[in-house]
């Protein structure tokens, strides 16, 4: 499989850089190589030159790769879970599994963002923004430092945005994306992020292992993906970026779920294609929360495909779309579900505020109907992360606390 | 990238010429593993809790020296039991010679001819994005003769590293070549880290977790700096802390430090004619840097107070509302209290 992917890299390279790079080829050492050790004669030379087009990969992308600072914020204990109070946060959201927190605790550097638009929108992930930090400063590659506006974030992707103010005649350079579609499982992807706090990127390669992963939201990869280039870009040979590496897990769970995979081959990138919609959200401060039916599911009456409906939560979309219980939902836009979890995962592609298209058998009667998603959770569709914008008047007037290391992480705070 | 290469064994034994050449023919890599395979040894020591007592070596000199990382299987009386097994399954009892600090790596010795041995270069041989080859026997895997375990991934970065192990600081000083192999495993600190074309690029650490990212740190230390280390020429790098005597440095800062010593380093009083206030540092101010170090918190401030000395100019980064600023400060001598 390797073979074939540098092999390719070799066709896609082309004759120029194999003749420019032909003095670097490395030869055997006569002295101990027996025959049958030696480097081949036909040495796939792909092997040779993909360094060169990894690096040449990440000079593209690099001007358009930023640090993100963070300053103040809670400080995140190790050690188990903090225990959450019942009836807190979204519903449905499981704290972090215990013995989990050793890993899904950010660390003490810099982070990886993103530019998207020339007039200083930048995408990160908001694993970088755990700690609620009170100041988020941004330094471009020509070191120059910016105050950041935290806007909205998406929280089933993992990604939020940031905006610095520039002077209007200044212009950032945007990164090119790859074609939509034009992507295959196979083809080399380099990972490239900030975060051990060098002033150059560390860079990790791998390949595409999946196009549609987490509802279609995600790409997986096994090149390196953690918290040293979460919110950074994973990018093609040509330096196009495929997406921006987040912490993501197929069973959801909090803002950290998916870290604990860092060193496990199992990385994940968002594609921003198709983002557009979601994107003008977040710069208007929205929080994209995932779409929840207000259903319980259950097993269908003599099996069969679909899901039957156990309960159906009060004042949730599918009370309001008239869903009964022992209904039996059979289709999502046209997409037959087959069982709970399959409607989890066809759910998963949606998001709060959306309107799908119900196939459900009621007795004998097929039904059509329209449900729109909510969150689960009203106090949530508003930005849940602070610090919202760098006040004229922000003053660090918090109470005082005197065990503050040994806080846990406060819950998100309610909109004033 | 974390790839195991499967590697059939290559030396000795005589397989059947098909699979070997269709090996040949798919594996660039074989003979750099090959050649990394005869000058990496098993080392079994005493282990003790969650330490164990097992890693790895790479042979670098013809007279018996043999280089590892440092671990419970090098410390104190354990190494009376500290053997070596070398790659043909020869078991050799090995004494230790020199330690550095700097590096957490441990030189040893054992009483053999090792003609094959690797070359340690005076200068870095990789760059960003190179292949390397990592040849250990994490976990344990290899037993006796057996052949070690191989992964492939590229170098990420050449950096220092802030470390630590189970909250505690380590020590780790200068460079380090950051790869995405995965080698932070019990058995491969010690292991070989080399190219496509048979250079040792570095070897294994011990096991530690990068402060930056608090995810654990696959790393090598370099061979350039092995070899300074096996001449006797590493210097021990002098931290930035001049001699105590030059005093502690004023600047004129009053920090908010009602909200902990994690806040934010928020200004909240600025002396009169102190050096800040020469330098135009106002009342609630917030300093994101001082002298080239990312200021996070009034902690991060304290600390590096102390690294500031009077006399000597430094940079102060601030954001007043939404601006960032940089202005030059002159620390004066402190008044003792």
């Amino acid at each position: 499989m390797r073979y074939l992917t540098l092999t390719l890299v070799a066709l896609l390279l082309g004759g120029a850089l194999l003749i420019a790079d032909d003095a670097n080829v490395a030869k055997p050492q006569a002295d101990v190589a027996k025959p049958q050790a030696a480097v081949p004669k036909a040495d796939p030379i792909g092997y040779w030159l993909a360094p060169k087009a990894f690096r040449a990969a990440v000079d593209k992308v690099l001007p358009s790769v930023v640090s993100i600072e963070t300053y103040g914020g809670v400080t995140i204990p190790g050690g188990p879970a903090p225990k959450q109070p019942p009836n807190k946060g979204a519903p449905g959201k499981r704290p972090p599994a215990r013995g989990m927190q050793g890993i899904s605790r950010p660390g003490e550097g810099p982070t990886t963002g993103l530019i998207i638009s020339e007039d200083g929108y930048i995408i990160t992930s908001t694993f970088n923004f755990i700690r609620k930090p009170n100041i988020i400063t941004v330094v471009l590659r020509d070191g120059s430092q910016h105050v950041a506006k935290l806007l909205g974030q998406d929280e089933t992707r993992k990604i939020c945005l940031l905006k610095i103010e520039l002077p209007a005649d200044r212009k950032l350079p945007v990164p090119e994306l790859i074609d939509a579609g034009g992507m295959q499982v196979g083809q080399w992807s380099i990972s490239v992020g900030v975060g051990y706090g060098d002033a150059e990127p560390a860079v990790s390669a791998g390949i595409i292992s999946a196009r549609n992963r987490i509802s279609g939201k995600a790409i997986q990869t096994d090149a390196n993906i953690s918290p040293a280039n979460y919110g950074g870009p994973l990018v093609d040979l040509d330096g196009k970026v495929i997406g921006i590496c987040v912490p993501l897990s197929p069973q959801g769970g909090g803002a950290a779920a998916g870290v604990e995979w860092y060193d496990s081959g199992i990385g994940f990138a968002v594609p921003l294609h198709g983002l557009d919609r979601l994107i003008g959200q977040m710069k208007e401060g929205k929080s994209i929360q995932p779409g929840r039916m207000g259903v319980m599911p259950g097993p269908v009456a003599g099996g069969g495909k679909g899901v039957g409906v156990n309960t159906v939560q009060p004042k949730s979309g599918a009370e309001k779309a008239g869903l009964k219980k022992g209904d039996i939902i059979t289709a999502i836009d046209g997409d037959e579900i087959q069982d709970a979890l399959h409607l989890r995962s066809v759910l998963g592609r949606f998001i709060a505020g959306d309107t799908i298209k119900l196939a459900i058998k009621r007795g004998e009667e097929k039904l059509e109907i329209e449900l729109t998603l909510d969150s689960g959770n009203p106090d949530v569709e508003n930005p849940t992360l602070p610090p919202p914008a760098p006040k004229v008047e922000e003053k660090p007037l918090e109470k005082p606390v005197e065990k503050e290391e040994e806080k846990p992480a406060p819950e998100a705070p309610k909109e004033p | 990238m974390g790839f195991g290469v499967a590697i059939a064994r290559a030396d000795n034994t005589a397989p059947s010429a098909k699979p070997q050449a269709a090996a040949a023919d798919n594996s660039p890599f074989a003979g750099a593993i090959e050649y990394a395979q005869k000058r990496t040894v098993k080392l079994i020591g005493a282990g003790a809790g969650r330490e164990h007592g097992y890693a790895s070596g790479i042979i670098v000199s013809e007279d018996g020296h043999i280089l590892t990382a440092h671990g419970i299987y090098v410390t104190g009386d354990t190494n009376a039991r500290l053997q070596i097994i070398m790659p043909d399954g020869r078991v050799y009892p090995a004494t230790i010679e020199r330690r550095s600090d700097a590096m957490q790596v441990v030189l040893l010795k054992i009483d053999a001819k090792t003609p094959e041995h690797f070359d340690l270069p005076t200068e870095p041989n990789v760059q960003k994005a190179d292949w390397v080859l990592s040849v250990s026997n994490a976990f344990k895997v290899a037993d006796r003769d057996e052949p070690l375990s191989v992964n492939m991934g590229i170098v990420s970065l050449r950096t220092e590293i802030d470390a630590k192990k189970r909250a505690q600081d380590v020590e780790l000083e200068g460079d380090m070549l950051i790869i995405d192999a995965i080698t932070s495993n019990p058995g491969a600190p010690g292991g070989a880290l080399v190219t496509p074309d048979r250079k040792l690029a570095g070897m294994i650490g011990k096991i530690i977790e990068s402060k930056s990212t608090n995810t654990r740190l696959n790393y090598a230390i370099p061979s350039d700096r092995l070899r300074q280390f096996v001449d006797g020429k590493d210097t021990p790098i002098v931290g930035v802390t001049p001699p105590a005597s030059t005093g502690k440095a004023e600047l004129g800062i009053r920090l908010f430090r009602l909200s902990g010593k994690r806040a934010p380093a928020y200004v909240d009083r600025v002396t009169t004619d102190s050096p800040a206030a020469k330098a135009g540092i106002q009342k609630d101010d917030l300093i994101l840097a001082m002298a080239g170090e990312v200021v996070r918190s009034i902690k991060d401030f304290d600390d590096m107070l102390q690294q500031v000395r009077p006399g000597e100019e430094i940079t102060v980064i601030l954001k007043r509302k939404t601006e960032v600023l940089s202005v030059r400060l002159m620390p004066v001598a402190a008044v003792e209290e």
